[in-house]
């Protein structure tokens, strides 16, 4: 089975799958209460958290597998981009553990891992989609024709990433990092056309998207509202739902533009319940087939890693030792 | 016993094989950022210059810093996935105390940009502070060692540094695996906090 390492940010996670695609052990370690104080990911604290947590992380992803290094035939690891120091950690340790147990070596990309997430059984995803990647470090649109890496990028934010765009709406209105999900429970009891916050480049041609305007609307509205609980769910219900109309009418243009008959949407933001609510709508009148990936694989995990690694080129030994991690893509 | 060393916590990153006490090959790589990323590649030729191989290795002992954040976990991620992977201990040696062992060393002091030092040595606890503090600190004469007396030697003309190309100034693996009363935890020794939390502190006083 593949064993796959992933340190990009941070979430420092390991996971198994067989070589056939099943899921044997995913495990996650979230550092997100230890950045919640800076407000942020702060890379060097993410760093020196993942030095702690890496090799315990393989250590439980084995034990909850039932199985043992001698099980492993090869080593994946997310090599790129992310913050490079995160990223070094992994790359250390998946490389060193390679060289230790003569195994081979798969880098894998982190986009290419959140689009393999639905790659996984059981109900595994064929290419070719229109695909919408969605989280707190990217967002954009692509054609995928197969499962090996690469795609064709037809769209992409400008600013912020939408996922950025919950957590600063979230820090607007005190909730604090990360806010992405406390935003959409605060949303729950609000009414989302409380207020008019537009749909970001409507009408512009083109698959881009853009995200800081919305931001600095709901700052205003912020500061001219009363701060009441009422209030504050009528801003976070009307925030996210022009993100959410910003997202699904931007996908649905480029789905109907490419003539794909099916959607396929990964990362961290397709586990909002909104957006997924939306976009199951959209698709249902547009007769197109939808694929979410799993709430579980939704935020960055080494499953998507260890399954994008079944289509990646290993290495093999002795080339991958001086390899090196890339901050962008 | 059949050891590994490693210390990458400086531009100079050091490998060593060493059996019962004895150096059977030994790897220095130089330069900032892309040397600790040649790690592996040098143990590799190391192995094949002395002719064992990983999985005849008894211990991994890695330099714990400090020095470069980056270049510090890379080789201890490197030594605790190595001794996971062969299923043996591995254990860390202070990068300061690596240079304190150099023939008749008094002071460590390594790089620690932006103005500082980490140092070590004549009564001197481990820390960062500028060169000039520390030449009010040194003793008389003291010889100093590393790539941060190296860089300070104008500001610490009081001092006995060697020459620029001395193998002092270099943390060489050798000392890690022959050195077992220096070995400890293989945990990192930053001394410094990152900056995130420096500001944190510095917004509450
Ligand atoms: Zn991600």
């Amino acid at each position: 089975m593949i064993l796959a390492i992933e340190s990009s940010c941070d979430e420092t996670a390991a996971a198994l799958v067989d070589r056939d695609g099943a899921l044997r052990a995913s495990v996650v370690a979230s550092q997100a209460q230890l950045h919640a104080r800076y407000g942020g990911v702060v890379p060097e604290v993410a760093s020196r958290r993942h030095l702690e947590l890496c090799i315990p992380v393989v250590e439980r992803a084995l034990e909850e597998a039932g199985a043992t290094l001698d099980d492993v035939d090869a080593v994946a690891v997310t090599e790129g981009p992310g913050l490079i120091g995160a990223l070094l950690v992994g790359l250390a340790t998946a490389k060193a553990l390679a060289f230790a147990r003569g195994l081979p070596l798969i880098p894998v990309d982190h986009l290419h891992g959140h689009i393999a997430s639905l790659y996984l059984g059981p109900e595994p995803l064929e290419p070719p989609f229109l695909l919408l990647l969605a989280s707190g470090g990217h967002t954009l649109l692509a054609e995928v024709d197969h499962r090996e890496p690469g795609m064709r990028v037809i769209g992409q934010t400008l600013d912020d990433a939408a996922g950025e765009a919950f957590d600063k709406g979230a820090r607007l209105l005190g909730l604090g990092y990360p806010g992405g999900a406390a935003l959409e429970r605060l949303a729950r009891d609000g009414d989302d056309a409380a207020h008019d916050f537009g749909v970001a480049m409507a009408g512009r041609p083109g698959f881009d998207f853009s995200f800081s305007g919305l931001k600095t609307a709901l700052r205003n509205a912020v500061m001219a509202s009363g701060g009441s609980d009422a209030e504050r769910a009528d801003l976070a219900a009307s925030y996210q739902r022009a993100i959410v109309r910003s997202l699904v009418s931007r996908t649905m243009q480029a789905v109907d533009a490419s003539g794909r008959d099916t959607l396929a949407v990964v990362g961290g933001v397709a586990a909002n319940g909104v957006l997924r609510g939306a976009l199951e709508d959209a698709c249902a009148g547009a007769g197109v087939k939808l694929a979410l990936a799993p709430l579980a694989l939704c935020s960055d995990n080494a499953a998507m890693i260890a399954s994008a690694a079944r289509y990646c080129r290993p290495v093999p030994f002795p080339e991958y030792l001086s390899r090196d991690a890339y901050a962008t893509a | 016993m059949l050891l590994l060393a490693l210390d990458t916590a400086t531009d100079a990153a050091t490998a060593c094989l060493a059996r019962d006490g004895e150096v059977l090959a030994e790897s220095m790589t130089l330069g900032r950022s892309t040397a600790a990323q040649r790690l592996l590649d040098d143990i590799n030729h190391l192995t094949r210059a002395a002719r064992v191989s990983l999985e005849e290795l008894d211990a991994v002992v890695a330099g714990t810093g400090p020095g470069t954040f980056t270049g510090l976990r890379i080789g201890l991620a490197s030594a605790r996935a190595l001794g996971f992977g062969l299923g043996i201990p591995v254990h860390g040696v202070g990068t300061l105390d690596a240079l304190l062992s150099g023939d008749g060393v008094d002071v460590a002091c390594i790089d620690a940009r932006r103005g500082e030092v980490f140092c070590k040595g004549a009564g001197i606890e481990t820390c960062a502070l500028a060169p000039e503090r520390l030449a009010e600190l040194l003793p008389d004469g003291a010889v100093v060692a590393g790539d941060g007396a190296v860089r300070y030697r104008e500001q610490l003309a009081a001092a006995a540094i060697p020459p620029d190309g001395s193998p002092l100034h270099v943390p060489w693996a050798r000392y890690h695996a022959t050195l077992s009363a220096l070995w400890g935890p293989a945990d990192p020794l930053y001394v410094r906090a990152p900056d995130a939390d420096r500001s944190i502190a510095g917004a509450a006083s």
